[in-house]
């Protein structure tokens, strides 16, 4: 070793070596990548129960001999594909589910029709998620389920809980889920009402197109769409890597739009008046206030979540009615908490561990 | 095994990250002015009136053509969807059917068997609790 410079000399042809077959690899891998589709994503069996619209509800065929009494309902985000949950064989959060021995429903969103426009969240609170918690049932036959709310599936999932406060949800368990909208600074900027114009938009477009929404996933870290290429680029000897760049990049693209009074709801109940978190939420006329909640609940949080500041989310356990209430901080970003290498090591155990005996 | 302080490709991949936090820093407190939500929106504004006018004038020009119009076909979807949805509740009520037949055949969905719902939580031993 040179001390002077700290350069270990005998390594350097070792390292051109490797540099070259990288190179090399790259412009051969580089065509594949272009030549060949990336892996199928959202294969784990199941059947479809229900559509109606843009509700979709899906049931994954159980893989253990023994199942848990209570079934779950997992609702997804309205902005994005349930998929995320479903990557592809050992990456998969549903796979793990059946394998604990869950028995696992996902209401999952399709992209709602222009004639849907006037969806609004009464339609997502008090129809979508009850319709499918009946169906949850009549297919179980158990009166208890547990609900899993990602994002803003989470958000509904409140508000659905706290309006139908008796039952039959038996546990709530909550990723990621903002609470107080002031503290989403970036999003409140953008939807700043001096300059926001919500009824022009709605009315203008009818759903609020998926380019915009992704466009304001990016704004929040601009320079990330670039680098990733870059990085894609460097690593793209490297198959694993690009097969989960592949899965992340087409699930973070393939946004959904959001019916427009949905969305126009959202902007002044939630990010405008922040009504969640001030307790004066209602909906379609009926009260939802997050303290009438008692069934116990897990929240699980973010490190890193860009979307969802923990600022945004905390207030969720503290606000709670439950007596068996958690947050669970775990280190990873807004996806890569509930899916990707972070998820199978933290989150899942740790839903599992939580989930089992309040399932029997 | 090469120090990764020497080694110049760590190095440019270290400093590549740290650009790109620096950027994203940068960016994200310009975009917190109210300035900057000014002009987003009013570009966006200025977008989706000239969206809304241009299908004002494709919809005229649909008829003019005698082509559907979009109203038109926003209403056949919706009897689309209206068939759609009663043929999911016939599956739904057939499945139901099939299920509570005790002659109906074993295999496939949805009348295959499920199994018991009688899984305990495994305990530290891996003994069901």
């Amino acid at each position: 070793m040179n001390a002077a410079a700290g350069l270990d000399l005998a390594s350097i042809p070792e390292r051109i070596q490797s540099e070259v077959q990288r190179a090399i690899q790259r412009s051969i891998k580089g065509v594949e990548y272009f030549a060949s589709s990336g892996p199928t994503l959202g294969s784990t069996p199941k059947d479809v129960l229900a559509v109606r619209g843009t509700m979709n509800l899906y049931h994954y065929r159980p893989v253990a001999e023994e199942i848990y009494r209570v079934p779950i309902l997992i609702v997804m985000a309205t902005t994005n594909r349930g998929y995320i949950l479903d990557m592809v064989p050992g990456q998969s959060f549903i796979e793990f589910l059946l394998k604990r021995g869950y028995d696992v429903y996902m209401l999952d969103w399709a992209a709602p029709r222009p004639e849907e426009k006037s969806l609004a969240m009464e339609d997502y609170v008090l129809d979508f998620i009850p319709d499918c918690v009946r169906r949850v049932q009549q297919d179980s036959g158990e009166t208890d389920v547990t609900i899993i709310g990602y994002c803003f599936g989470g958000v509904l999932s409140l508000l659905y809980a706290s309006i139908f406060a008796d039952g039959p949800m038996k546990n709530l368990i909550c990723f990621t889920t903002p609470v107080d909208f002031r503290e989403m600074k970036l999003f409140q900027n953008f939807s700043d009402r001096r300059y926001f114009d919500v009824d022009r938009l709605v009315d203008s477009v009818g759903n609020v197109p998926p380019e915009m929404i992704l466009s304001s996933f990016e704004m929040l870290r601009p320079a990330s769409r670039a680098a990733s290429q870059v990085q894609l680029w460097e690593n793209i000897w490297n198959d694993e890597y690009v097969k989960s760049y592949r899965m992340f990049d087409r699930w973070a693209t393939d946004t959904l739009p959001l019916a427009g009074e949905y969305f126009r709801g959202i902007t002044r109940d939630l990010m405008w008046d922040n009504k969640l978190y001030n307790d004066t939420m209602s909906v379609g006329g009926r009260k939802a206030d997050i303290s009438s909640i008692k069934v116990p609940i897990l929240h699980a949080v973010a490190e890193h979540d860009h979307i969802v500041p923990y600022d945004a989310a905390k207030p969720l356990i503290q606000k709670i009615g439950s007596a068996d209430k958690e947050e669970v901080m775990l280190k990873g970003g807004h996806v890569s908490l509930v899916a990707g290498a972070n998820a199978i090591k933290r989150l899942w155990p740790k839903l599992d561990s939580w989930l089992g005996g309040k399932s029997t | 095994m090469a120090d990764k302080s020497n080694d110049p490709i760590a190095i440019w991949q270290t400093m590549f990250g740290e650009m790109e936090k620096g950027f994203n820093a940068f960016a994200n407190k310009a975009m917190e002015s109210p300035e900057f939500s000014k002009v987003v929106n009013q570009v966006g504004g200025v977008s989706a009136s000239a969206q809304k006018q241009l299908g004002e004038v494709m919809e005229k020009y649909l008829v003019s053509m005698n082509l559907p119009s979009r109203a038109q076909m926003v209403g056949m979807a919706e009897r689309l969807q209206g068939i759609e949805g009663q043929l999911n509740e016939i599956k739904a009520l057939l499945h139901q059917v099939v299920r509570n037949d005790p002659n109906a055949p074993e295999g496939g969905h949805p009348s295959a068997p499920r199994p018991p719902r009688t899984r305990r939580p495994l305990s530290a031993g891996g003994d069901q609790k």
